[in-house]
Parts: structure tokens; C-alpha cells; sequence
């Protein structure tokens, strides 16, 4: 374990002298980042101009929805940091074969694809998720509990971990198909719906959305549970959603294993 | 059953490479031309399976530096695939240090390492030394013993400097030079090498095999090479495995080639001016004649008896004698599938 900290942030540091190498780059990065969380920020805001509340009775008013928007800021903040860029390199390497060197490796491949890039500018939007967090929950009707603030950091690894699972089930698909260069527009289109309160997804429309994105691909519980833990009172139905969140994530984390271990056995290699 | 002149070698118990049966086979899909094949093909598509290797026996004992040579697509890269464990065989068995490749343990993928020339292992936009701190990590080496080797490895290549440049600053040469000390930072004790003096200028050829000779013989390690460049094998290389279509066609030394492939001796002779055809075709062939020079490919049996007479011959200024390219020897081993030199016929 010691071991592959050490590699982590051996990596991690040459990632950032990479990114200092380039810095207007990475500063670019963080502007245009910035820039597009500020304009959804902008919106939200446009939004509360209209109405108190996003749907009616279900308790997300301007600052507990800010707590949910800064929640998942937080969350995507680390997922897109840590390993989106490595798995986003990987079409790259199985296309070319620089995959191969990596097996060769006496090191979990799993590991090594998964976290061997970091990008720093996309910690940027976390940070401004922690200010959002600050600003909102000292303006919350209620005050989140001891027991909330203990829980909210344990189910926001919770929501890392569904969300790297996709990742790596993704990158799975990577190795097996040979060249897979909608991954990240996939990966956009499906961590979409976990950017709203499940309750919005509701009738005859919303209602089989939300089942599907609860049970089978469980993207809903990735901020929602988090953000409901620390932005409204925890009780009754909010166990159930702890319990899902908790099972969801070491579900992600197994089965995501195993497709990748299957993957990476019937990797072809491209040729020389 | 490939031709061998190396039983001992195949039945020794200390074999560090053992390979038995070892086929390889994948399904490639045909893409028919046209759009219309196109849009057909989206729905039906035609696969065939194409035999990359098939039935492979081979052996290599410590410290014995080996080079796979045959045409593109023989299979010599998918053997060493197969070998250090990034895909796995349809059929057959293969042990490396005792170990499954394609099991992928820890404890055998520290004692090997993999060169592969038209790949960068090193990070591309930063020096190599950061990549070596990572090398270093990954394989767990004592920090004194990684900065002795370190040093002793770029010292002997001459890249001390270049270590801390950024490696897409580095020429093509300087950057294999890294690849070479990055995978051996760790003194692995089997190297495969694929390829590795591919686009290199002859000076930084002539370096590699200068290192690669000096890694071998003082580290005993055992080095697996393909390359298609036959001044590697004829600097590195006692042992010579032909793949052609996936099979072993001849095991043994490249002298050996030389000898059952080379019929003929190419003679180069300088006249004082212009010869005669006649006066020079009665000694052999003359493949080429430009002005004054003439050069002639003689019989091997013929050479010993021609020589004194053309060095006794009138305006004979200068002669030298030379062994047919081994370019040109593989070239027609490859074409003949080894049948001209009676190579599969004394197989048994």
C-alpha cells in the first residue's frame, strides 16, 4: 500500500512539473473550467429568479440545491482529476500499444491506468465546491448534524468510487473494442443525469430514468446521497439511500475488477 | 519439426526460456472496399483466423544472447509478446525464469524487461530522470543501489547530460539510448529487445551494441533480440532463430547460415585500366564492371585456386575478398523457406 502511494504521487509530481512546464496551458485550463462552472452557477441562479423550490415539497430551495451543485463539484473534481485523464490516455495506448508497457510492469495494471495522470487545473472546480459549500450551509434552515458532517466525506468517497467504477468498466471496453474514442463523450452523456436531485426525475417519463439510474447504473446516488446527508435533515428515507450509496460503491468497485481483469486477458496488443 | 543444431541447448534443465508448442492465433475482420461494402459490413461482417505462431519449440539458457530474425508478419514480435506476458497463446506452454508469462506475477515481471524500439516507454514531455524516480518505485530499488546503476548505465552510454532533458527534445538515437538504461535500471536478468536500433544513424547503432555487449557479458544476461538489421546479429549475436510464417525454420549459429547459404566469395579487382570481359569471366561471374573495377562472384571451392592466378594476372592493381552480404544470405533463406541450402531436408 505504501508502495503504490509512493508511485501515485511520483507520478502525480511529474504531472506537475509537466504542468508547470506548460503553463499557460494549465492556466487556460483552469480559466475555461472556471469559466463553465460559473456560467452553470449563473444559471441555477436564473432559475431561482422563477421559482423557490425545484419541485414542489422536495426541499431543494436556492441553498440546499447550491450545497447538492457544490457536492458534486467536489466529486467530479476528484474523478476528473485522478482518473479521467488516464483513462481518456488509454484509447490512446491501446490504439498505439504503449498499453504494453504497463503490462510489463510488476504493478496492478488497474492502478497504473487508472491513476497514473493527473490533471491538476480540474482540482480548480473542487476547491470552488468547497467555497460554495461554505457559503451554503451556514444558510441552510437546519444545520447539518455531527453525525452528517462525519458521514458526508465517507459517502462523497462513496459517489468517487460508483463513478471510477464506470470509469474503469469504460476502459475496459477500451481494451476489448481495440479503439473506443466516444468514452469520454459516453462518460459525459451518462454522469449528466447525476447532475440534478432525483426527485426531478419523476412520472412517466422520469420515473423509469430514476430506476435505471438507481439500481442498474446506481449514477443517481453518486451526489445525491452526499449532498442530502449535509443539506436536509437526516432521517427516515435518508438511511436507505446511506445503505444504497455504501453497497452501490463497493458493488462499482468489484464488478468494474472484474471486467477490466477479463479485459486485460484478452488484450490483443496492436502491432509493431 | 524446424531445423537445429542446438539439442543441448533445447534439453538442458538450466534453460531460462522454455517455449513448447507455443501457437498464437487471432481473427482478423476483412473490410471489402466500397461504401456499400461498408454500410454491409456494419451488419455482417467476414473474419478469418490468421496463424501468428504455430507450435513453437524453442529453449535459451542464461546468459545466451539470442536474435529472432524473419520477414515482417513472421512472428518474431508476437513470440516476445507472448514471452513477457502482454497477450496470451491460443495453444502451448512457455516458462520464463520459471514462471507462466501470461500469468503476470509480480515476481516475474521484476526480473525481466522489455525494449521496444518504435515505442516510448519513457513520459514524453519530461526528462527521462523523472521517469527513472518512477522506474525506480515500480521495481522497488534501494536508492544507492538505483543512483550506482543509473549512473554506471548513462555513463556507459554517454547520456548523463541528456537524462534532464525534456524527451521529445531528444533525436531518436538519444532517446532509445534512455529507453535502454530505463529498462535495465532494475538489472533485469532476461531483456527482450524489439527492434531497438530501428532509424538509428551507425554511430548510434555501433554504441548500442558496445552496451548491449558489455549488459551481457558482465551481468550474464540473457538477451532475446529481433531486429532486421543484420549488422545487429553479426555484432551481438552467436545464435540465430529463424521465423518464417509463425515457425521456427532454423535454430543454430549464424555462422552456420553463412556457411550452408554461401556458395560463392564476392571478389573486387582493380585494374590499371578497363579489362577485357573475356579475360576476367573465366575466373566467374561478373556482377558488375565499372570501368577499371570489376567485381566477380567466384566459387567457394574455386577461390583458393583462382586467387594466386588473378594476383599473378597483368594490371591487377588491387584485390579483396568478401563474404556475400548477410543481408543478402537471409534475404534468400527467408525467400526459400530454408529448401535451397537443404536446410529442411537435414531437419531430421
Amino acid at each position: 500500500m505504501t508502495r503504490y502511494l509512493a508511485i501515485f504521487l511520483t507520478c502525480a509530481r511529474a504531472c506537475l512539473v509537466r504542468d508547470m512546464t506548460f503553463r499557460a496551458n494549465f492556466i487556460l485550463e483552469c480559466v475555461t473550467s472556471l469559466g463553465w462552472m460559473s456560467m452553470n452557477l449563473a444559471f441555477y441562479l436564473l432559475i431561482f429568479q422563477f421559482t423557490p423550490e425545484i419541485g414542489r415539497g422536495t426541499g431543494w430551495s436556492r441553498e440546499p440545491f447550491f450545497a447538492f451543485v457544490a457536492t458534486g463539484l467536489l466529486i467530479n473534481s476528484i474523478v476528473q482529476a485522478l482518473f479521467m485523464p488516464s483513462a481518456e490516455e488509454l484509447t490512446e495506448m491501446v490504439r498505439s500499444g504503449g498499453l504494453d508497457a504497463v503490462l510489463v510492469q510488476p504493478l496492478d495494471a488497474q492502478f497504473m491506468l487508472s491513476m497514473h495522470r493527473v490533471d491538476f487545473s480540474s482540482f480548480a472546480n473542487g476547491f470552488v465546491g468547497l467555497g460554495l459549500l461554505a457559503w451554503a450551509v451556514p444558510r441552510l434552515d437546519q444545520p447539518p448534524s455531527l453525525l452528517a458532517w462525519l458521514l458526508y466525506p465517507l459517502l462523497v468517497l462513496c459517489g468517487v468510487a460508483i463513478l471510477y467504477g464506470l470509469v474503469i468498466m469504460l476502459a475496459a471496453a477500451t481494451i476489448l473494442m481495440g479503439r473506443n474514442q466516444s468514452l469520454y463523450d459516453f462518460w459525459f452523456y451518462l454522469t449528466n443525469f447525476s447532475r440534478y436531485p432525483a426527485e426531478i426525475y419523476a412520472g412517466p417519463w422520469g420515473g423509469p430514468i430514476r430506476t435505471v439510474c438507481t439500481f442498474v447504473i446506481p449514477i443517481l446516488l453518486v451526489v445525491n446521497v452526499p449532498a442530502r446527508v449535509i443539506a436536509q435533515p437526516l432521517e427516515g428515507r435518508a438511511w436507505g439511500l446511506v445503505a444504497a450509496a455504501v453497497v452501490a460503491a463497493i458493488v462499482s468497485l468489484v464488478v468494474s475488477r472484474f471486467v477490466f481483469q477479463a479485459a486485460l486477458a484478452k488484450y490483443r496488443s496492436a502491432s509493431s | 519439426m524446424h531445423n537445429t543444431d542446438r539439442p543441448a541447448v533445447a534439453a538442458s534443465t538450466d534453460a531460462v526460456i522454455r517455449v513448447a508448442g507455443l501457437a498464437k492465433e487471432y481473427r482478423v475482420y476483412d473490410k471489402p472496399e466500397g461504401l456499400l461494402a461498408s454500410v454491409r459490413g456494419l451488419f455482417r461482417r467476414r473474419s478469418r483466423v490468421v496463424e501468428a505462431l504455430r507450435g513453437v519449440d524453442l529453449a535459451v539458457g542464461q546468459g545466451e544472447f539470442v536474435a529472432l530474425l524473419g520477414p515482417n508478419g513472421a512472428g518474431k514480435t508476437t513470440l516476445l509478446k507472448l514471452l513477457s506476458g502482454i497477450i496470451t497463446p491460443t495453444r502451448g506452454a512457455a516458462t520464463v525464469l520459471g514462471h507462466v508469462p501470461w500469468e503476470r506475477a509480480d515476481a516475474f515481471r521484476r526480473r525481466f524487461a522489455l525494449v521496444m524500439g518504435q515505442r516510448n516507454q519513457l513520459w514524453w514531455d519530461l526528462p527521462a530522470a523523472e521517469s527513472f524516480r518512477l522506474h525506480q518505485e515500480i521495481y522497488r530499488i534501494e536508492p544507492a543501489r538505483f543512483e550506482r546503476t543509473r549512473d554506471e548505465l548513462v555513463d556507459m552510454l554517454g547520456v548523463r547530460d541528456l537524462m534532464l532533458r525534456p524527451v521529445r527534445d531528444l533525436s531518436l538515437g538519444e532517446r532509445m539510448k534512455l529507453e535502454l538504461v530505463a529498462a535495465l535500471l532494475h538489472e533485469p536478468e532476461v531483456l527482450f529487445l524489439d527492434e531497438p536500433t530501428i532509424g538509428l544513424d551507425v554511430v548510434a547503432q555501433h554504441t548500442i551494441h558496445q552496451f548491449l555487449r558489455h549488459v551481457q557479458k558482465e551481468r550474464r544476461t540473457t538477451v532475446v533480440l529481433t531486429t532486421h538489421y543484420m549488422k545487429d546479429v553479426a555484432a551481438l549475436c552467436e545464435r540465430v532463430v529463424v521465423i518464417t510464417r509463425g515457425s521456427i525454420l532454423y535454430d543454430g549459429s549464424l555462422q552456420r547460415i553463412v556457411d550452408r547459404f554461401t556458395t560463392h566469395k564476392i571478389v573486387t579487382l582493380d585494374f590499371d585500366e578497363a579489362p577485357d570481359r573475356d579475360r576476367v569471366e573465366r575466373f566467374g561471374f561478373p556482377c558488375e564492371v565499372r570501368g577499371p573495377r570489376v567485381v566477380l562472384r567466384i566459387d567457394r571451392g574455386r577461390i583458393a585456386d583462382a586467387l594466386p592466378t588473378l594476383l599473378r594476372s597483368e594490371g591487377v592493381r588491387d584485390v579483396s575478398v568478401e563474404d556475400v552480404p548477410l543481408e543478402e544470405i537471409v534475404a534468400e533463406l527467408f525467400r526459400s523457406g530454408g529448401r535451397a541450402a537443404g536446410l529442411q531436408e537435414s531437419a531430421s
